[in-house]
């Protein structure tokens, strides 16, 4: 099975390397966009260093409010242990990820061991508009019995807000409803969890929900579990951290790791035409970047044909599937190394980029 | 390759070399080891090292350099980072290797050569490996955090035999891939998640009946049952209150004969005397060290200005949280311990003043260079990178009296730092951050000059400037390859992990895996992982338990 192609001519893996590394070699800009597990993240930055180029995650966009919550604001946080085995009342935050939801649903079938009482609550903040149910959230919302709280034409920002006014006895415009069932769990409750993920329009809504954290604090405990937007993007934003100091959006101008979130904004650049070259890797799909005024492009990617319009295209392996992988899980909250389902010879994304570097000239 | 380091001054305190011109002579290195000198060979490579002086590479056995906590912390604060050019090119810990790879090669060039993460949660142990693995040059190890987990409390709530404990304890040690254990605030983070806020040596954890004490004293019994070489790790109870000191008392009172190391005591050395109730206990905690055989200690300098507190103490973390500087924090209840992160900028003001010298005494009153350890608990009481201007505090006393005479005089008054005349030797700083170190940890390989030993080797020029000389090693040789010359490296190969590799208990095996699929709903694999994991050629490298 061919695994590389120069335009749509089938090459050998060497020849398409040696292709993609003169195309790298002679860009004045030259910017990547990845998804990847961790050592293909590692190669990754390795690459980017050497080129003096700029790299974003896939996802970035995505990414953006996640981090920022950690890069300004901070917060109250606990893992998904303690939630199954501790928490007493679980509140729902605006819209989870479909690919948590089966996380979710096992906590509402465990008992919480450490917790004092059997029974745990649920109750589901989100926002009053009509919108498609597009994560499933509401079905969720309905199997773990949760009460709702939402007020008339708030957004889930709004209704963060309305919430913390609330509790901390503000006066406000109008009102939660359920509120004073929230108010009677929440002072029954040892160990209350907010669970939230980063995939919202209002991104002050997370700092204003870890402001709420902190009030709850004062008195009582309470803690938030974040769920990211995507768990193997998550894994790739710490692994850049500890690699380079830095989250995603990072470049290296000058040698050393810049990271700015706006100027090293990949779309951003493309769209602009500040970069010549565009470098995609997604070991997840076969997806193709969108093409932006012409700027050619190399793509490796999950497939087994050549990516229209990219000037070289190699296939890659899917971590966990054809190669054992390490990736973030938000089952744990934290790294887990996975064997592959299914072994295959398809070349893994950090051994391609590995031998993209040593192509290089020095 | 036979390499020969020729005409440097030896301090080697093992092998009873005490540097002068008696100890100038040259060291010989072969396939990465130090060897008697060769007779009738040639070296294929002369190091000239008249004028230096020649230390084994030295041994750091507290510094948080990796894992979850430290990756939160640089996501916390990006513009803490010298890299992040929009600010100013000083921002606060800008020269304090802020990734994994400076990290290594800022260690490297001040000649260390092994770096000990001290606090690694169980289940962020493949997290952490991942990163000591990208720490380039050095070796590192990490010791294990137990001591708030709900297995270890219920099994000594329950009553369960000694065995069981140790058998839990040598599973966890050989999952985690660890070089010994820890205990940070023994039960209070399981004790905060119940809304308790203040917990003493003496305290119970309500959901467990089971005290602070209980826990360090199970725990050190069984590290000392299953041989490991490195006494219990512990971080005790109320850091940075005053009156700590009386818990550092209490808790030194309990070693009972058997080894205990107590980590960062500077931070248990308040009192509370004068008008702010923040007085220094230094002279009365290195009284007790001094007169107790059975304890180390490790100091965690404070030097002043912006760092960032990272600590698997998540109960002083959060009472800490209005201390931020700047104000933004990160509190963390983990499965065990969880953590917080707490930026703080450590001011010339009274408080601080007084924190460096309670810090200086205890370096200066502890007699035995054996066992008193130097760290500043980087990042807490100061980055690393402030370890030489650290050295020369402590070898001249004019350097600390220039100091002493910038700070708060109110605080000074509270500490005997002003009349201490104790200068360190070389000596004592190659016992200190090499010799010792390597004996406590159980390090029979490294710490040393004399044949067998790893080329972990660090050349000093000598010279005025004590911190300048620290600061950049003339030559930096690890495991036998050049790695550091005239203070740049020249050479980034990758270190390995020191871990010990006990042989688990089958039964707790099983017992493991029930407890994780019963209590989490997931089989034991999810929070192990082989060594091929962390994609290194010999990523690990053993060191043998003591029975």
């Amino acid at each position: 099975m061919s695994v590389a192609w120069v335009g749509s001519q089938v090459v050998s893996l060497s020849d398409a390397i040696q292709h993609a590394a003169k195309l790298l070699a002679s860009s004045h800009c030259p910017v990547i966009s990845f998804d990847a597990d961790v050592h293909g993240t590692r190669s990754v930055i390795a690459l980017a260093e050497k080129l003096g180029a700029a790299y974003d995650h896939i996802r970035g966009r995505d990414l953006v409010n996640e981090i920022t919550l950690f890069t300004s604001y901070g917060g109250m946080f606990t893992t998904p242990g303690e939630v199954r085995r501790r928490a007493d009342l679980v509140v729902l935050v605006g819209d989870i990820p479909a690919e948590h939801h089966d996380l979710i649903l096992s906590w509402a079938s465990a008992p919480a061991d450490l917790a004092a009482k059997d029974a745990r609550r649920w109750f589901h903040l989100k926002a009053n508009r009509p919108a498609p149910d597009n994560t499933g959230m509401n079905s969720l919302s309905r199997k773990v019995k949760a009460v709702a709280l939402s007020a008339e034409g708030a957004s889930l920002g709004s209704a963060v807000a309305l919430l913390r006014a609330e509790l901390a006895d503000r006066p406000t415009v109008t009102s939660l409803t359920n509120l004073d069932k929230l108010k009677k769990a929440l002072a029954e409750a040892a160990f209350p969890v907010f669970v939230f993920s980063g995939n919202t329009d209002e991104p002050m809504s997370l700092a204003m929900l870890q402001g709420l954290v902190a009030d709850l604090n004062k008195a009582k405990r309470a803690s938030s579990l974040f769920l990211p937007t995507d768990d193997a993007a998550w894994g790739a934003v710490l692994t850049c951290v500890w690699a380079t100091g830095f989250p995603p959006r990072t470049g290296f101008p000058n040698g050393a790791p810049v990271y700015d979130p706006r100027r090293w904004d990949i779309e951003r650049m493309l769209r602009e035409k500040e970069a010549d070259l565009h470098l995609w890797i997604s070991a997840r799909d076969s997806a193709s970047p969108a093409r932006r005024g012409g700027i050619p492009f190399i793509a490796l990617v999950r497939t087994i044909s050549p990516v229209p319009g990219a000037a070289v295209t190699i296939a890659v392996a899917r971590p966990g599937v054809d190669h054992d992988s390490v990736t973030y899980s938000s089952r744990i909250g934290t790294f887990r190394a996975e064997r592959a389902s299914a072994p295959s010879d398809q070349p893994e994304v950090a051994d391609i980029v590995r031998e993209l570097a040593e192509a290089l000239p020095c | 390759m036979l390499i020969r380091l020729k005409g440097g001054e030896i301090i080697d305190p093992v092998n009873d070399a005490r540097g002068g011109a008696s100890a100038r002579r040259d060291l010989w290195i072969e396939n990465g080891f130090i060897i008697e000198a060769p007779e009738g060979r040639r070296a294929d490579r002369t190091y000239d090292a008249s004028g230096c002086i020649v230390m084994a590479g030295a041994i750091d056995i507290h510094s948080h350099i990796g894992g979850g906590n430290v990756n939160t912390a640089r996501l916390l604060l990006p513009e803490h980072h010298s890299a992040h050019l929009p600010r100013p090119a000083d921002t606060p810990l800008a020269n304090a290797g802020w990734s994994t790879f400076t990290t290594g090669c800022l260690y490297a060039q001040m000649g260390f050569t092994t770096v000990v993460e001290p606090a690694m949660s169980p289940y962020s142990a493949l997290h952490t490996h991942l990163e000591l693995a990208d720490i380039p040059i050095i070796d590192k190890a990490t010791l294990t955090i137990l001591g708030n987990d709900d297995f270890l409390l219920s099994l000594i709530r329950d009553g369960k035999s000694a065995d069981m404990v140790d058998d839990y304890v040598a599973w966890t040690l050989a999952a985690t891939n660890s070089l010994g254990v820890k205990v940070i605030n023994a039960g209070a983070a399981a004790a905060f998640k119940e809304n308790v806020r203040s917990f003493s040596f003496d305290d119970i954890v309500p959901a467990y009946g089971v005290s602070s004490r209980q826990i360090v004293k199970t725990l050190q019994s069984s590290v000392n049952r299953l041989g490991v070489p490195h006494p219990l790790h512990v971080h005790a109870n109320n850091l940075g209150l005053a009156g700590s000191a009386d818990t550092a008392s209490v808790t030194i009172d309990a070693t009972e004969g058997m080894p205990l190391h107590l980590a960062h005591l500077q931070f248990y050395g308040y009192g509370t005397e004068g008008k702010r109730k923040f007085s220094s206990e230094a002279a009365r905690l290195a009284e007790q060290v001094n007169s107790n055989p059975d304890v180390t200690i490790d100091v965690g300098q404070v030097m002043f200005g912006q760092t960032v507190t990272i600590s698997s103490d998540v109960t002083r973390q959060f009472l800490a949280i209005g201390n931020a500087s700047p104000k933004k924090t990160i509190i963390i209840d983990g499965d065990g311990n969880g953590g917080g992160i707490v930026p703080y900028r450590y001011k010339e003001n009274y408080y601080g003043s007084l924190q460096w010298a309670v810090g200086l005494e205890l370096f200066l009153l502890i007699n035995d260079p054996w066992r008193v350890f130097f760290t500043t608990d980087h990042p807490n009481g100061a980055p690393f990178t402030a370890y030489p201007d650290l050295f020369e505090l402590l070898m001249s006393r004019e350097a600390r009296d220039r100091q002493v005479a910038e700070l708060n005089a109110a605080a000074l008054e509270l500490t005997t730092l002003p009349s201490i005349s104790r200068e360190y030797t070389l000596e004592e700083i190659a016992i200190m951050t090499r010799a010792a170190p390597a004996k406590l940890l159980g390090l029979k390989d490294r710490g040393h000059l004399g044949p067998g030993a790893i080329a972990d080797i660090a050349v000093y020029r000598r010279g005025r400037d004590i911190a300048a000389m620290f600061r950049e090693a003339a030559l930096v040789f690890k495991d036998g390859d050049l790695v550091v010359e005239n203070g740049k490296v020249v050479n980034f190969r990758w270190g390995r992990a020191l871990r010990l590799r006990p042989e688990p208990d089958k039964t707790m095996v099983r017992r493991m895996q029930a407890y994780h699929e019963e209590r989490y709903g997931l089989s034991l694999d999810w929070f192990t992982f082989p060594d091929s994991a962390l994609r290194r050629d010999e990523p690990f490298a053993e060191v043998p338990c003591n029975r």
